[in-house]
């Protein structure tokens, strides 16, 4: 990071990859060589991704680590930012803040079975840690992922699924709200399917993103089965500026989600007033 | 710290000196609003008066602050910064409730990711605060907060108002070099001179703020914030004038090929305040919104930083709250509350 | 006329033909006058009444549109306009609110008074109605201030609506008078007559020192906007850094919005922190309007705003 925490680097597009009609996969790699190299980042942390003349907004790395020299952010075009974002062709530039705020807690899970939930574009944070996970898959226990989204059409990472679906090692499971005449899979939202999959909780660390209601409702179902709160971990949506803890848009209680979170477990966030209103 | 004096004519003169040198900047009152403005000369600035309207962050923490410019050439894009400022500074007449937000301040903006323009600010800057008078300004309430306004503590000098003349603490080597710049306008006070020269201790009302966060910390869920938001217009004059609120928002000026990404001062009362593009708000109403603001005052600053309240007591967003929100009540109404009620 | 209004407010609380009553009561400060919402019968006697009672209560029979239970408002003659404006203007039901009309004398500009006394307002403890004179407590004595010396710019033109009718009345509420020779636009004729680049410059240099802390919009009873245009991201109007141009822009739109609807209430002015002198640039629209469309905002509940009606008669010099 420089000696202006507000400064961006400037990074190019190499990749686009539409995975939704509304949802793209932005592939950049720094301009800056002596960047390309040095740049490290922590599954679960973001960056501010500049449109100059348009404004900033943060978007969640979806790569891991382990893939060199390149970063992956998955943007849903939404606001006027992300929108200017999916306006950007390969070769095209953009600005990269970052990496901010913490990391979902890999060296805490290691020997642990785990859990992932998404719904929607919740899954591109959680796919940073599968990625790492099953980089590093010696390291930890048996990996199970539910997945849901609207239609089979808002699936994200469409290709990425099929390849876990294969995978021999990695148990998949998704759902769509509502199918077509193409789906054969299960329909129904993503906590019911949950419920029925009935993961059992032990020696196991269950991660989750996606809407607010649907988180809420994966939680209670969660806590249903037995999952005690410390062993739910998720990551926040807030609206942030500065992304360092200081312009106060994503403060809640004493924290700032930009540098105490965006990952936070459940027992962290019933401790802290207002988190769980969000 | 060795006290010296300086005649009211002098303290002109020096500061003459000091403008010719650094940008001078004080009080300054233009139809009867006290600003903080750079001024060129000791004549300009109005230096009996209570305080200022907006708070002297203002010149550590811009109202409107550029970040950087950018320049899109082709597919190529370049970003600069501003360059460093060029003058040394110097603020006169600052009270000691303002220097103290500054060291609240210094822990957001100083903290393990340091803010390199309020940093060059900081440390370019030589603070000559201003002792209040007797009897202070009704409203004021500092002390509660365990702030005395003669305290020389934060300041690089501080100037005492004692009739005839000032009394000077040198607090600092920043100090030494601003009086050498007329050292013979100043003359030595002896130890006894000094004593009984000094003003007695600034007496106001005080609140016993030592159960303050414990009790608020009580009382999230209770309906004493509906009713407090009642007359709460969501102005957002309490934020701008108060010296330790530091919330500000980013936002690009100009067009993609040529442009400006600037911060400038932003509300957490107003309504879009948290507002997320998917349309979800975590403070929808002024009841949260206003929940908030005590909050952070008096219990997450102190918790987040280990400091006291974030509050110092100048009592500007009581005297300009336009809805009558007056912030020693909503003290008062916290301490005196017995458990969670309905409101 | 104090316990005349807290006897009214405690039976209709009691009788539980109201929730909420939004008055005025006494803030930490005897200068300082609040707004208050008293709920309970025991809050009832924290109600006042006096010559500093400023603010314009009509803006919160809008806030507790999202109560649950009826309102009752106190309202001096000129604050009623707004109630009218917000009827016409489809915010508010008649039914909806119960409103108590309280006879005023005229009201204190602070500012006036802190100038006229030449100590700072802290040091009042008090102030009465003394006829043509205000009775005004300064440390131990009670000093007489002439009216015509510190009356808010408002009460010297003092208009009530006419065809308003009050659930209740403390006092007998009538338009105030007083023997003076200022004129009403006078302020605006004086502008009038400046070069153009003059009456530029003037507001030039008013708009420099807003700070856009927007509280002249939050306190007005006309900008009741869910969404204000200068907050809309998309298109963005206005930023929100106070630069001059902008800030311009800002007031020269919330003028024009406020064409036909401003009832001169002064709020604004009051609460602008920095004292520019918003009236003058409202009274301007009052009088434009008021010669365009021979029209006062306020005043009667059967006629129709002119910027939201036309007819074939109208005059428009301005096309």
């Amino acid at each position: 990071m420089k000696d202006n925490i507000y400064l961006p680097s400037i990074a190019t597009v190499k990749e686009v990859r539409p995975e939704t009609p509304d949802i793209s996969t932005f592939v950049v790699t720094f301009d800056e060589s002596e960047l390309r190299e040095s740049f490290t980042y922590r599954p679960g942390q973001f960056a501010e991704l500049s449109i100059f003349g348009v404004g900033e907004c943060p978007i969640g790395i979806a790569s891991s680590p382990t893939a060199e020299g390149l970063l992956e952010f998955c943007v849903r075009a939404v606001g006027t930012v992300s929108n200017a974002i999916h306006d950007l062709e390969v070769g095209d530039k953009l600005g990269v803040r970052g990496p901010l705020g913490n990391s979902w807690p890999t060296k805490e899970i290691e020997g642990k079975d785990l859990l992932f939930i998404g719904g929607g574009i919740g899954l591109p944070p959680l796919r940073s840690l599968i990625r790492y996970v099953l980089d590093k898959r010696d390291r930890y226990g048996a990996v199970q992922i539910v997945y849901g989204a609207r239609s089979p059409q808002d699936l994200v990472y469409k290709e990425e699924l099929r390849e876990w679906d294969e995978c021999p090692d990695v148990d998949l499971h998704v759902t769509v709200d509502v199918g077509d005449e193409t789906w054969e899979g299960p329909v129904g939202f993503v906590p019911p399917f949950l419920k029925e999959i009935n993961p059992a909780p032990e020696n196991k660390v269950a991660f989750t993103c996606g809407p607010p209601i649907m988180i809420k409702l994966v939680v209670d179902a969660l806590g249903e089965m037995g999952y005690a709160d410390a062993n739910i971990i998720t990551t926040l949506e807030m609206k942030m500026k500065c992304g360092v803890g200081k312009c106060g848009r994503c403060n809640i209680g004493d924290k700032y989600i930009c540098r105490d979170g965006p990952v936070f477990s459940f027992e962290q966030l019933r401790k802290i007033p207002g988190a769980l209103e969000v | 710290m060795e006290k010296k004096k300086i005649t009211k004519a002098d303290v002109t003169r020096w500061l003459d000196q000091i403008a010719e040198k650094y940008e001078l900047i004080g009080p300054t009152e233009d139809e009867d609003v006290v600003q903080f403005r750079p001024v060129n000369s000791g004549a300009e600035l109005t230096l009996d008066y209570a305080n200022s309207l907006i708070p002297p962050k203002s010149l550590f923490f811009p109202q409107v602050e550029g970040l950087f410019s950018f320049q899109k050439r082709g597919k190529e894009i370049e970003l600069e910064e501003a360059g460093p400022l060029e003058r040394d500074r110097v603020v006169v007449g600052i009270r000691k409730c303002d220097v103290e937000s500054l060291s609240l301040l210094d822990r957001v903006f100083l903290d393990d990711v340091e803010d390199a323009l309020y940093k060059e600010r900081r440390e370019r800057t030589a603070l000559i605060a201003l002792a209040c008078p007797t009897p202070p300004r009704a409203s004021c309430f500092c002390t509660s907060f365990g702030i005395d306004p003669l305290s020389p503590k934060g300041s690089d000098i501080l100037l005492t108002d004692v009739g005839e003349v000032y009394l000077v603490d040198v607090v600092t080597e920043k100090g030494e070099q601003l009086v050498a710049v007329a050292e013979s306008l100043f003359s030595k006070v002896t130890e006894k001179e000094a004593q009984d020269l000094q003003p007695p201790p600034v007496e106001m009302p005080e609140l016993d703020l030592s159960e303050l966060r414990e009790k608020l910390e009580t009382l999230w869920e209770d309906g004493y914030w509906e009713k407090l938001s009642l007359p709460c217009l969501g102005c957002g004059i309490c934020t701008y004038v108060c010296p330790t609120c530091h919330c500000f928002d980013i936002s690009d000026v100009g067009s993609e090929t040529d442009g400006v990404r600037y911060r400038c001062w932003d509300s957490c009362m107003y309504n879009d305040f948290a507002l997320m593009t998917s349309g979800v708000n975590p403070r929808p109403t002024k009841r949260e919104r206003i929940r908030n603001r005590y909050f952070h005052k008096f219990s997450a600053f102190p918790s987040r930083y280990g400091t006291n309240y974030a509050c110092v007591g100048c009592a500007r967003c009581l005297v300009h709250c336009p809805g009558g929100v007056e912030i020693t009540e909503v003290i008062k109404d916290i301490l005196a509350k017995e458990g969670v009620s309905e409101g | 006329m104090q316990d005349k209004l807290r006897e009214i407010v405690r039976k209709m609380l009691s009788d539980g033909d109201i929730e909420y009553f939004v008055g005025y009561c006494q803030g930490s400060e005897a200068h300082r006058i609040v707004p208050c919402f008293v709920t309970e019968e025991s809050e009832v006697e924290k109600l006042v009444w006096g010559p500093l009672c400023l603010q314009n209560l009509s803006k919160y029979v809008l806030r507790t549109r999202d109560l649950d239970g009826k309102v009752g408002v106190l309202v001096k003659g000129c604050d009623a306009r707004a109630l009218v404006e917000l009827i016409k203007q489809h915010q508010l039901e008649r039914d909806d609110f119960v409103v108590v009309g309280v006879a005023c004398e005229g009201q204190v500009d602070p500012r006036k008074l802190e100038r006229e006394l030449g100590v700072p307002l802290e040091q009042v403890g008090g102030i009465e109605d003394g006829g043509d004179e205000f009775l005004v407590h300064v440390g131990e004595e009670t000093r007489k201030v002439a009216k015509e010396a510190v009356l808010r710019d408002k009460c010297f033109f003092c208009k009530h609506p006419p065809s308003f009718d009050c659930d209740y009345t403390v006092g007998e509420p009538e338009p105030f008078t007083i023997e003076s020779d200022r004129s009403e636009f006078a302020g605006v004729e004086e502008l009038e007559e400046l070069p153009l680049e003059e009456r530029r410059a003037f507001w030039r240099k008013q708009f420099e020192r807003c700070i856009r802390c927007n509280a002249c919009r939050e306190v007005c009873y006309a900008c009741y906007c869910t969404e204000c245009l200068f907050d809309r991201n998309v298109p963005r109007w206005l930023d929100r850094p106070p630069l001059l141009e902008e800030n311009e822009i800002y007031h020269l739109i919330r003028a024009v919005h406020l064409a036909g609807r401003c009832i001169d209430c002064g709020e604004c002015e009051r609460v602008c922190p920095v004292g520019i002198p918003l009236s003058r640039l409202y009274k301007k629209v009052q009088k434009d309007i008021a010669e365009l469309f021979d029209y006062q905002a306020g005043m009667e509940l059967e006629t129709v705003p002119p910027l939201v009606n036309f007819d074939l008669d109208d005059q428009d010099p301005f096309l």
